[in-house]
């Protein structure tokens, strides 16, 4: 039995409850633009991140996990990628991998945040500001376009049958990249059931959800669980 | 982007001997070798059809999902009846010629008008099928060389070719300066398929301002492009999941394919599907595998595929010799689509180790098989193998040969990197990505509103 129907025939027993506002499932599809920036040690790896565009960043650390979203763990970030591989200090690659995507609320913020973790690691290993990386890392930024998809739930029972149906992409665009979009530490899912649904705990659940140990796939089998749970 | 492969039958194997009963094949004396041999044996049926049904965009739906159908109808909603010209120079390979026929008809059927332009070469052919070598060429005489062979093409066919839609693309160098002056009717996006990051200062003194006559640029690799003025994108090489390489097969060909080239599917198989010599690291692949068998057995089957690169005789002489002294390694002759196919399903392993590569799609094509694969850091390959994720990046024979024997005596990492390797073909490198980039490019110098 699938999680929905499951849901579906839980639900069915209960009064439902209707949004006053819809959930409108949108996706966003990305196209890559190579950027003129690169570095070929971390000290220009440093001053590139202090000067590209809010796009570049947003591409290396936020997009990056949907176009490489089937990937259990072992890659947060292009610049913790670039670290590891192409110059061979797992060290700060550890450091950079912790920066959360989830935290922050801007990118303006963020980007410090990865300046700030290059500067101390810098300082304090300061032969290796200008060891050429085996190769350079390439800054990319994305243009994206918004994409309607046919799924709307006003109600609880239509919102996890949409989220079975949905692609990885629309997945990414409510579940990551609404923390840009809303300025909050949270979700368009969480904030919908929280707002829409009373649903308090299962958003904060939602909420929680480690996007780092998992694939886009497995969350959103997580969350189906959670409704589930919510439901029985 | 480029090749697909032919779709005919003519694998030959170096030999074929019955396997006894370990399983093992017994020793081969020098004497009783055979050369290489016809094929003696009943033709294997392929499973191609007499009559290809033609496929269309909801025959992808199976591969990538309705969702994703319903996001390239969306994107092209804004763009019908806006045509489309693609001038592609008639060196392109024909299984380059294949996929932009594909992609064409793709994009005809989300009801944007394509086609495709073939003009005349009217001179050089040779120089304008090799643009790497030219434009990176410094000597007087060869920007001289190709200065005069681009300028040709241009002012033969600049007015003759009509090229009057709203978007127009250009493949490569040779009509790269019949673009017209910018103007708010037409979009002109130059479409490069080689490495241009290090050009002549020569050639790219004229070669240049040319280029950014253009209102974008399109690369394969991020590591291709030069410093240009114009907005650059990212646009991998794609393959097509539906074609005859690619397709799902029946186990039964499979088993046959096997059968015929004598490969023991009982035990490892390391494929290298690649044309036998240096710039593909034949001998390399060889010396690889011999290390890595000295730990873990394994045969090593090298198909000779044509993938553009010639034979190179001398290799050829070094893999019949180490042949003939194991019978674990196995040469196959074959430019046929479907025993490609086959045999990149059976591998173990998939080994790519060329010397430079401009379109990665051998390492695709087995990466969309859900095979581990291990592949030289060069040209776009590390697009398509994140090293212990989607595969391994290698440097060196020895690295190659510690990987193979690491891979094989860990099964679950190479299946774990065949996973992961099927899942980024299918997000990055299907054709149907291909069309969804192509779209947004347009959408996007259509002055749609895009989000950044």
């Amino acid at each position: 039995m699938s999680v929905a129907s499951g849901t579906d025939e839980q639900v069915q027993r209960l009064p439902v409850r209707w949004a006053k506002t819809p959930f409108y499932f949108n996706s966003a599809e990305h196209l890559v633009r190579l950027e003129q920036a690169r570095a070929g040690n971390l000290r220009e790896l440093h001053a590139a991140i202090a000067s590209c565009s809010e796009d570049s960043v947003f591409q290396h650390t936020f997009r990056t996990l949907q176009e490489h979203h089937f990937i259990r763990e072992g890659y947060s970030n292009d610049f913790a990628q670039w670290a590891y591989f192409a110059c061979n200090e797992p060290a700060l690659a550890e450091q950079l991998s912790a920066v959360d995507v989830r935290e922050f609320t801007s990118i303006r913020s963020l980007r410090e945040r990865l300046l700030e973790t290059l500067a101390d690691y810098l300082k304090r290993n300061s032969d290796v500001r200008e060891r050429t990386a085996r190769e350079p890392f390439y800054f990319c930024s994305s243009s994206a376009m918004i994409v309607p998809t046919p799924f709307v739930a006003r109600n609880l029972t239509e919102f996890a049958k949409a989220l079975e149906r949905i692609n990885v992409h629309c997945l990414h665009y409510h579940f990551i990249e609404a923390r840009l979009r809303l300025q909050l530490k949270s979700n368009d899912f969480s904030l919908w059931l929280q707002q829409q649904m009373g649903l308090n705990q299962a958003a904060d659940l939602i909420n929680r959800i480690d996007i780092y140990t998992t694939t886009l796939q497995g969350v959103r089998n997580r969350i189906l669980r959670i409704l589930e749970t919510t439901v029985a | 982007m480029q090749p697909d492969r032919h779709e005919h039958e003519s694998g030959t194997s170096q030999r074929k001997r019955p396997l006894t009963g370990s399983g093992r094949r017994p020793p081969v004396s020098t004497d009783a070798m055979p050369a290489v041999e016809r094929r003696q044996t009943p033709r294997v049926r392929s499973p191609i059809s007499d009559i290809p049904k033609p496929i269309k965009l909801e025959d992808y739906g199976a591969v990538i999902g309705v969702a994703e159908l319903d996001e390239l109808r969306f994107l092209a909603q804004g763009l019908r009846g806006k045509g489309l010209q693609v001038v592609n120079p008639p060196m392109f390979t024909d299984g380059g010629k294949g996929v932009v026929k594909r992609l064409v008809s793709l994009l005809q059927e989300l009801d944007v008008p394509a086609r495709i332009v073939v003009p005349e070469i009217v001179n050089d052919e040779q120089l304008l099928g090799d643009l790497s070598a030219a434009v990176a060429d410094e000597s007087l005489a060869g920007q001289k060389r190709l200065k005069d062979a681009v300028l040709a093409q241009s002012d033969s066919h600049a007015k003759g070719m009509n090229l009057d839609e709203p978007f127009v693309v250009i493949h490569d160098l040779p009509y790269a300066g019949v673009v017209k002056p910018k103007s708010r009717n037409q979009s002109w996006i130059w479409r490069c398929s080689f490495d241009l990051s290090q050009p002549g200062s020569s050639n790219w003194s004229w070669l240049k301002p040319i280029l950014e006559r253009y209102d974008a640029a399109v690369f394969s690799s991020q590591r291709f492009a030069p410093a240009l003025s114009i907005a650059q994108y990212l646009f991998y090489p794609c393959i097509d999941p539906l074609s005859e390489v690619n397709k799902s097969l029946d186990p039964g060909y499979v088993q046959q394919v096997c059968e015929r080239f004598g490969i023991d599917r009982s035990r490892p198989v390391i494929t290298q599907i690649a044309s036998f010599g240096a710039a593909n690291e034949t001998a390399g692949v060889i010396q690889s595998y011999q290390q890595a068998k000295r730990d873990v057995d394994c045969q090593l089957v090298l198909v000779n595929s044509g993938d553009g690169h010639a034979t190179d005789t001398a290799t050829l002489s070094e893999a019949k010799a180490a042949a003939e002294r194991d019978p674990d390694i196995i040469l196959v002759e074959t430019r046929s689509a479907s025993e490609i196919n086959a045999l990149q399903r059976v591998s173990t392993i998939v080994v790519h180790m060329p010397s430079s590569e401009l379109s990665g799609l051998p390492i695709a094509e087995a990466m969309w098989k859900g095979k581990a694969v291990i592949g030289s850091a060069v040209g776009v390959i590390p697009n398509h193998i994140i090293h212990k994720i989607t595969g391994f990046l290698v440097h060196s024979v020895d690295d190659c040969a510690t990987q193979i024997r690491h891979l094989l005596q860990h099964r679950d990492i190479a299946e774990q990197l065949g996973h992961n390797a099927r899942e980024h073909v299918k997000e990055n490198f299907l054709i149907t990505s291909s069309v969804k980039r192509w779209l947004l490019l347009f959408q996007i110098l259509s002055g749609k509103p895009a989000r950044s």
